[in-house]
């Protein structure tokens, strides 16, 4: 029984009005060589385009990226400037929950009034990250240098653990069993290629063509470069890296942005390729789970945001999870009591790759347009960040108050 | 009396018919006269006085008009405020360049530098007797108008010119010279007087280009570029796509990329003119001109439209073909739209309104020759796309009926005109480089005088809108870098064409003064029976520098004029590509070389069959031998060069080893190929066609 109230009443996300880059995995594209922050802005723009919204309807820009890229100090003003208008905004960052907390925050920002179309903007480049050098006299050496990508997820500072080992111990917390994660893995696989394949992703993953410094073909990012088929016999022959984490159960990183747009219920309706779809946004929460049990935190958040809605799983129509870790997933069916061959059904973040920004705002768009593919109804939207964070969303996707 | 096929664009001038030239062995118009008649007597020579002489147009003028009027005891005045930064000593480097460290400091130095406080006149202005005065002061109708008004209470009966932009003459109480840009060099200026005036004929007689338009808010350039810029703006605000791309597509479409123009003139500067013409056009005619918000925000701000250097584009953008017809819609629909308000109000004569295009917006063909080349119903049809995609648009003025007198003269030959005296024809060809256009209405031309009984004719530049011939226009070779036939087709019915000036008149004399001659058009010319010019013009067969071999008959045609012992001249000047004074050039590529006057009245001479003393250098029909094969060349280390220098020399001897029947397609297979070799693909050609076309 359903009885959740809006979370932002007057806040609506324009159906089609989204796009995303594929998600090239770290070093394998052109990707791997550009100011992400100009890319994303003009990406933006062009995205913005071909989904029919001109750009001067923008009126202030969220954006979200968690490794800095050349400039960051110039902030949403010099990615609106790269996407060639000239709007206020700001810059938003919470690891990998990044790409879902900046489409609530455009959310409060039309509730509360002060813009009516909000640009939400995520990205980030993994590839050759840059290295930060902070003078630190209490430390052992002086300074430290981090080199942002790499040192960070090896090393958590409140509890000293990688993210590797927190996947670990959740595993052995829930005992989970390796030959179910693989299991997992092989479906999560055939559910992407399934998808892309049939050439649904078209209408989100638009394909980008770069240019270099002369203004000639640099590359074309048409494909979540890096991704392979795998068979349940190659996941199985891999060696575990800890407790049911294998190279092959676990994310990479890769290099892309992705983009919507949160705006009032008239200029949804004006800006979106099908007005008569209305999409709402119910709620939202997060915690915190123990020191290194990172993978079960996205779990105990929906439990808690269906606590506060008063919904329940039955009542979700789509099921998304950010997952870097296939025991993500095996840890929330097990807590839920949910199979978890009804979730992440054309793809998720544990194949196409981990670009962390926009990781969740390509999630989202994908349920989204999943939700509008089934005939409209609840869509949850969650996953785990740094520091042993869950964090969870539900959407309402409707023709004018009533279902699809 | 002389008959035409339509104006002559000199007679817009005032200027008589080309015909006369040559009938009274002379020009219509002296400098020498007209400086006297504008300025005053040797003894008691005025000035020229630029007023606003640091701002882009006015440092620019003060060039142009100083590098010319000098020779003349003219003096120049800059004219500004103090504090102004100093746009004219940035010009000296460029100076230099053009005229060499001794002519440009004695230009400058005949350039007296004075300022004012917008209310007061110099003292020191009345020592300098002003008798013109050239106002190039900010767009804002009241201080101009105050400016004009303080000139004549100092020096009554002072000639006054605006070089606005905007303003018609009736609301400035002055006439009107619209320079075009870049100032130093674009000779064109659309002139608004009642009558061509003596200042409009010096102009002429000084090596530049008036053109006279009518008297009407903006004047015809600037329909057409601040036009074509508020088409891209528009686009821009309908997509999404970055000016940056839509400049690119508007250059492989119609030729100009505005975005870039205005941020080479200044974008502080342009924005502003380009926003006030628009402003003032869309008071008067609606809709269809009024300025879009990023052009009225940048006109404040200055902003650039390309990104600065650290931003380069980095995401590309292509057009699908459905998406390209719309961006023909965006673009050439309101063009259309505007030039038919142009064409109704008649602005201009149709060869001049179609030549301010080519020659100051870059229209690869003017706007008349595109639409004459769609047809009147795809023109019409374009726009009505363009008010699907843009409604508000409709609601301005569109007369579609303008289109219905396409077949007229005046629009089927905007390029090449004929008159003749009854006796004597003349052809003019008004375009600086040879392509389709000028082909088909050459043919035309021949065709008309054929008609007319006309035996005897002078192939000629204009003497106005055409100041030199530069050869072949390539982008008409750009679907021969693919298409084997498409080269061959081109080369060998362009020879066809020359070969009527050779075969369907009893006499051809082709005339050349200006500067040069040079490529297709040199070997247009040879094809007539005699080949006259100035002493001072350059000739030159520069196409194995491009590198193309040349398709129409340069490889054989002048080997058949001329004895053996001047073949390796010939080889040279093709195989080399340097240029040659025409004077050196006599009895193996020119007939006669002389002074203006003497030249002119050698062409008349020999139309009119009168005593000439020249003789006939006939063309051998047969196949020549001994072409040598040795010709001591300076070494290249351009790859395609020495290709190309090879496969001419292959042609040259292929093409002179068979009947003159058989030569021409000899030749044109030639030409054909090599253009769609590596070496054309990667030359001048080749590189153009990807810069502009492969975007």
């Amino acid at each position: 029984m359903t009885k959740e109230k809006i979370m932002f009443p007057k806040a609506r996300i324009p159906y089609g009005t989204w796009g995303s880059s594929y998600f090239p995995a770290w070093q394998t594209s052109a990707l791997a060589e550009i100011n992400i922050g100009q890319f994303a802005g003009e990406a933006m723009n062009k995205i913005m385009g071909m989904k029919k919204v001109p750009k001067t309807e923008l009126e202030y820009l969220v954006i979200g990226s968690t490794i800095p890229w050349h400039w960051k100090f110039w902030n949403a003003p010099m990615v609106a400037s790269c996407m060639g208008h000239r709007i206020p905004g700001f810059h938003l960052e919470q690891a990998c929950a990044t790409g879902l907390q900046a489409i609530i925050h455009a959310a409060s920002e039309v509730e509360g009034g002060s813009s009516d179309v909000v640009g939400v903007l995520t990205f980030d480049r993994t590839s050759d990250s840059p290295v930060g050098v902070f003078p630190e006299r209490r430390a052992y050496r002086r300074t430290e240098a981090i080199a942002d990508v790499w040192d960070n997820f090896g090393f958590d500072p409140a509890t000293g653990n990688s993210m590797l080992i927190t996947a670990g111990l959740a595993a052995r917390k829930y005992k989970i069993d390796r030959e179910e994660v693989d299991d997992l893995t092989f479906h999560r696989y055939k559910q992407y290629f399934d998808t892309i394949d049939s050439g649904w992703l078209d209408n989100i993953l638009i394909p980008l063509e770069v240019l270099n410094i002369q203004g000639r073909f640099l590359g074309l990012i048409n494909e979540d470069t890096g991704v392979r088929r795998l068979s349940r016999a190659s996941l199985r022959a891999q060696r575990e890296l800890d407790t049911c984490i294998t190279p092959g159960s676990q994310t990479h990183a890769a290099d892309g942005m992705a983009t919507l747009l949160v705006t009032g219920i008239e200029k949804a309706k004006e800006l979106s390729t099908r007005p008569e779809i209305d999409i709402q946004f119910v709620g939202k929460t997060e915690l915190r789970v123990g020191p290194s049990y990172m993978p079960e935190a996205p779990a105990l958040a929906v439990k808690k945001l269906l606590d506060r809605t008063g919904l329940s799983m039955d009542d979700m129509l789509v099921v998304k999870n950010h997952n870097p870790f296939a025991v993500n997933d095996v840890i929330f069916a097990k807590v839920m009591n949910y199979d978890w061959h009804k979730m992440n059904n054309t793809g998720s973040s544990l194949v196409y790759g981990h670009p962390q920004g926009p990781t969740l705002t390509r999630t989202v768009i994908e349920a989204l347009e999943e939700a509008v593919t089934l005939g409209g109804g609840y869509v949850l939207v969650f996953g785990c960040a740094a520091g042993d964070v869950g964090i969870a969303s539900i959407f309402k996707v409707t023709e004018g108050g009533k279902k699809l | 009396m002389i008959v035409s096929m339509r104006q002559s664009t000199l007679q817009t001038l005032g200027l008589g018919t080309v015909l006369e030239i040559f009938k009274k062995h002379q020009l219509p118009a002296n400098s020498s006269n007209l400086v006297d008649q504008v300025f005053g007597a040797n003894d008691n020579r005025g000035s020229l006085v630029i007023s606003g002489a640091n701002g882009i147009v006015g440092a620019g003028k003060a060039m142009q008009l100083g590098s010319r009027l000098e020779a003349f005891g003219v003096p120049i005045v800059g004219l500004d405020f103090p504090g102004t930064p100093d746009g004219i000593g940035n010009q000296f480097p460029g100076l230099v360049e053009a005229f060499g460290a001794e002519n440009a400091q004695k230009i400058m130095a005949n350039i007296i530098r004075l300022n004012y406080n917008g209310k007061n006149l110099p003292k020191e202005l009345k020592e300098l007797k002003p008798r013109f005065l050239l106002e190039a002061i900010p767009e804002i109708l009241e201080i101009k108008k105050a400016h004009y008004k303080l000139f004549r209470e100092s020096f009554p009966g002072v000639e006054i010119r605006s070089v606005t932009s905007g303003f018609p003459s009736s609301e400035l109480g002055v006439g009107i010279a619209h320079p075009a840009f870049p100032h130093e060099i674009n000779k064109v200026w659309e002139v608004v007087e009642p009558e061509p005036s003596n200042i409009t004929k010096l102009l002429w007689s000084l090596g530049l280009i008036p053109v006279p338009v009518s008297d009407h808010w903006s004047f015809v350039l600037d329909v057409l570029f601040c036009g074509i810029t508020l088409a891209g703006l528009r686009y821009h605000q309908a997509t999404n796509m970055p000016y940056w791309k839509i400049d690119k597509y508007i250059r492989k479409f119609i030729g100009p990329n505005p975005f870039r123009a205005h941020d080479v003139i200044g974008a502080k500067g342009a924005n502003f003119l380009t926003w006030s013409c628009l402003h003032h056009l869309g008071n008067n005619y609606g809709e269809l001109f009024i300025p879009t918000l990023d052009l009225t925000e940048r006109k404040e701000t200055g902003q650039d439209w390309y990104p600065p250097d650290h931003f380069r584009p980095m995401v590309n953008w292509r057009l699908d073909d459905d998406e390209s017809d719309d961006f023909l819609s965006w673009t050439l629909g309101p063009l259309f739209q505007m030039t038919s308000i142009l064409l109704h109000e008649q602005r201009g004569n149709l060869s001049n309104i179609n030549a301010i295009g080519e020659l100051c917006a870059q229209f690869r063909s003017g706007i008349i020759a595109t639409i004459r080349d769609i047809g009147a119903d795809s023109t019409i049809k374009r726009v009505a796309s363009y008010h699907k995609l843009h409604p508000v648009a409709a609601s301005t003025a569109w007369y579609p009926e303008v289109f219905e007198k396409m077949n007229d003269p005046e629009w089927q030959q905007l390029y090449v005109n004929a008159e003749h005296d009854g006796k004597v024809g003349v052809i003019t060809i008004s375009r600086e480089s040879y392509n389709h256009d000028v082909d088909s209405e050459l043919n035309r031309a021949i065709d008309w005088l054929k008609k007319e009984g006309i035996h005897n004719v002078i192939v000629t530049g204009d003497f106005h809108l055409a100041t030199q011939m530069v050869g072949a226009d390539t982008s008409d070779f750009f679907p021969a870098l693919e298409n084997v036939d498409e080269g061959d087709r081109v080369a060998s019915t362009w020879s066809l064409t020359a070969r009527r000036l050779h075969n369907e008149f009893k006499v051809s004399v082709g005339y050349i003064n200006g500067k040069r001659c040079m490529g297709g058009f040199l070997e247009l010319l040879i094809h007539c029976h005699y080949l006259v010019t100035t002493d001072e013009v350059k000739l030159g067969m520069p196409e194995v520098t491009l590198p193309v071999v040349p398709g129409m008959e340069g490889c054989h045609w002048p080997f058949r004029k001329t004895i053996p012992e001047n073949w390796p001249k010939l080889l040279k000047l093709l195989l080399v590509g340097n240029q040659v004074k025409a004077i050196d050039t006599t009895g193996w590529l020119c007939d006669y070389t002389g002074t203006q006057e003497e030249a002119l009245e050698k062409v008349w001479k020999l139309a009119n069959e009168e005593d000439h003393g020249l003789k006939l250098r006939k063309v051998v029909d047969t196949a020549l031998e001994g072409i040598p094969t040795d010709v001591q060349l300076p070494a290249s280390d351009n790859e395609g060069m020495e290709t190309a220098r090879k496969v001419i020399m292959e042609t040259i001897k292929d093409s002179c080893s068979v009947s003159l029947s058989e030569a021409l397609s000899k030749q044109s297979k030639h030409s054909a190929n090599f253009m769609i070799s590596k070496h054309c693909k990667t030359g001048t050609i080749g590189t153009v066609f990807n810069q502009v076309m492969n975007i």
